[in-house]
């Protein structure tokens, strides 16, 4: 399969990838604008738009993880902003405990971000994903789960999530 | 302060149970009764009055009874500790049960001995340990022709030293004892109480952190059994049973099992009450209390929410506030 690249040849050529789930109504739209703004950002998310930032189990991200994604940014409106009125207030008390437990069992918080950005901030945006790509970068690949005796299936560029 | 014996508060439970089935004023009642296994004890499920005959309280009857509420349909008296009370609590603001459903008797609890430790200070397996006699502040172990006298904390169960509502929250019937935490705080005795329940691994490196816990993760079988036990996992089905789509593979690989363990303890997030089953069922001996105590910590920190004490305030995941901690969002 092609996905089988020698370990060396991958260490060599590694880019980090970073899932960027993204809300619907101001995140997503702010990413859109960074693109017809045409700011450049890092080609190294993969996004996926929920309807909500309070859509996001927290399950999403431990996935992720699992799956050997290198970083994971969870963004929405920022408070007070939110499309369905409480959703990112909600979304955030499940954040901050589970951030905190990530900490807690020894995953680098800089691997688990999270932020607020609103349809109209293309540029922060940008900064945002540079950023985490950045910490990806500085942190190495995720071999958090590597050596076990079944490896997570590599996830394909183009379906980050499967 | 008057003494009570087991007699006495078996008789005492034994006819309040038999008057409430007699009475038909509930359909079963949940004791314990005698293990099959020494220092053990079993759910004793009544449905009628000579299964009463069965009725254990002499001591170690560790199960929290109220994991069984969720299952059996039903008007039910139960039997509840300090603790398990809390998870009655629990129960009861997640609309799981219904408070009028119940009659819960209150029952005093010396501390739970928990055989790990004192198969360890003894040098033997659990299965090995002859006799356990409590001594005041002290407790006796006799193993292998050997006798050993240790102090409380290094005896009972961790959950036990932490001990803050020995008397049962919410009650219908209280029978006589002696409702005091098993180990006071302030001077446990024999330990310093600034150490003797504090989690080192807070303090350490991510690295530390990571290994310790990546060892803990690979030795977890998924059995399951820490789930099954819990009186806050009441998904109809569980996340990790699903498969369409399959969230989490069911191999007990580290990766699938760190994936488990921070989703059960994200789904009792302000229902678990820190009743230490998880951990005192685990057959692995993984210390998943450090985790649902971290968990119950950064709760009581940051939202200042203690699962299963008070009715009134809502789940901590059920409501916000705008002045939640922010700093950590970019």
């Amino acid at each position: 399969m092609e996905s089988k690249v020698e370990p060396e040849k991958k260490e060599k050529s590694w880019e980090p990838r970073i899932l960027a789930i993204l809300c619907r109504w101001c995140s997503y739209a702010g990413a859109d604008l960074t693109g017809s703004s045409r700011i450049s950002y890092p080609p190294n998310v993969r996004i996926l738009r929920v309807p909500c930032s309070g859509r996001v189990d927290p399950l999403f991200i431990l996935k992720a993880l699992r799956l050997g994604l290198d970083g994971v940014l969870v963004s929405g409106c920022h408070p007070g902003d939110c499309h369905y009125t409480a959703g990112n207030y909600n979304a955030r008390r499940k954040f901050v405990i589970l951030s905190r437990l990530l900490e807690y069992v020894g995953i680098d918080p800089r691997r688990v971000q999270f932020s607020w950005v609103s349809a109209s901030e293309g540029d922060k945006f940008a900064k945002i994903v540079s950023g985490v790509v950045a910490d990806a970068k500085a942190l190495g690949p995720n071999h958090i789960f590597r050596g076990e005796f079944l490896d997570p299936p590599a996830p394909s560029p183009s379906r980050p999530n499967q | 302060m008057p003494e009570f014996t087991p007699e006495q508060i078996k008789e005492e439970l034994t006819a309040i149970a038999a008057k409430l089935l007699d009475e038909g004023k509930v359909d079963y009642f949940l004791a314990y009764e005698r293990g099959t296994v020494p220092f053990k004890t079993t759910p004793l499920i009544a449905r009628k009055k000579e299964d009463l005959q069965r009725v254990w309280v002499e001591d170690y009857f560790a199960p929290n009874l109220s994991v069984y509420l969720k299952e059996i349909r039903g008007r039910i008296g139960i039997v509840v500790k300090g603790c398990d009370s809390r998870s009655l609590v629990s129960l009861i603001k997640e609309d799981q049960i219904k408070r009028e459903d119940f009659h819960v008797v209150g029952i005093s609890c010396p501390g739970q001995i928990d055989l790990r430790k004192l198969a360890k200070a003894a040098a033997c397996e659990p299965e090995e340990l002859e006799e356990i006699v409590r001594k005041g502040s002290e407790v006796l172990v006799r193993a292998n022709g050997q006798e050993k006298t240790l102090p409380k904390p290094q005896a009972l169960l961790d959950k036990c030293l932490r001990c803050r509502y020995p008397k049962p929250l919410i009650f219908d019937t209280l029978l006589p004892g002696e409702y005091v935490a098993p180990v006071d705080l302030e001077n446990p005795g024999g330990t310093d109480p600034a150490t003797f329940l504090k989690d080192e691994l807070r303090g350490k490196p991510f690295p530390e952190r990571w290994a310790f816990w990546a060892q803990q993760f690979e030795r977890c079988i998924r059995c399951y059994a820490c789930r099954n036990v819990c009186p806050a996992c009441f998904c109809p089905r569980c996340i990790v049973e699903e498969n369409l789509p399959q969230w989490v593979s069911p191999l007990p690989t580290r990766g699938d099992n760190f994936v488990f363990h921070l989703m059960r303890l994200m789904h009792v997030t302000g229902t678990c009450t820190s009743c230490g089953e998880c951990e005192r069922i685990c057959p692995m001996g993984i210390p998943l209390m450090k985790l649902n105590e971290k968990m119950t910590d950064d709760l009581k920190e940051l939202f200042d929410f203690m699962a299963g004490v008070d009715l009134e305030k809502p789940l901590p995941l059920r409501t916000y506030r705008q002045e939640d901690p922010n700093d950590f969002i970019r």
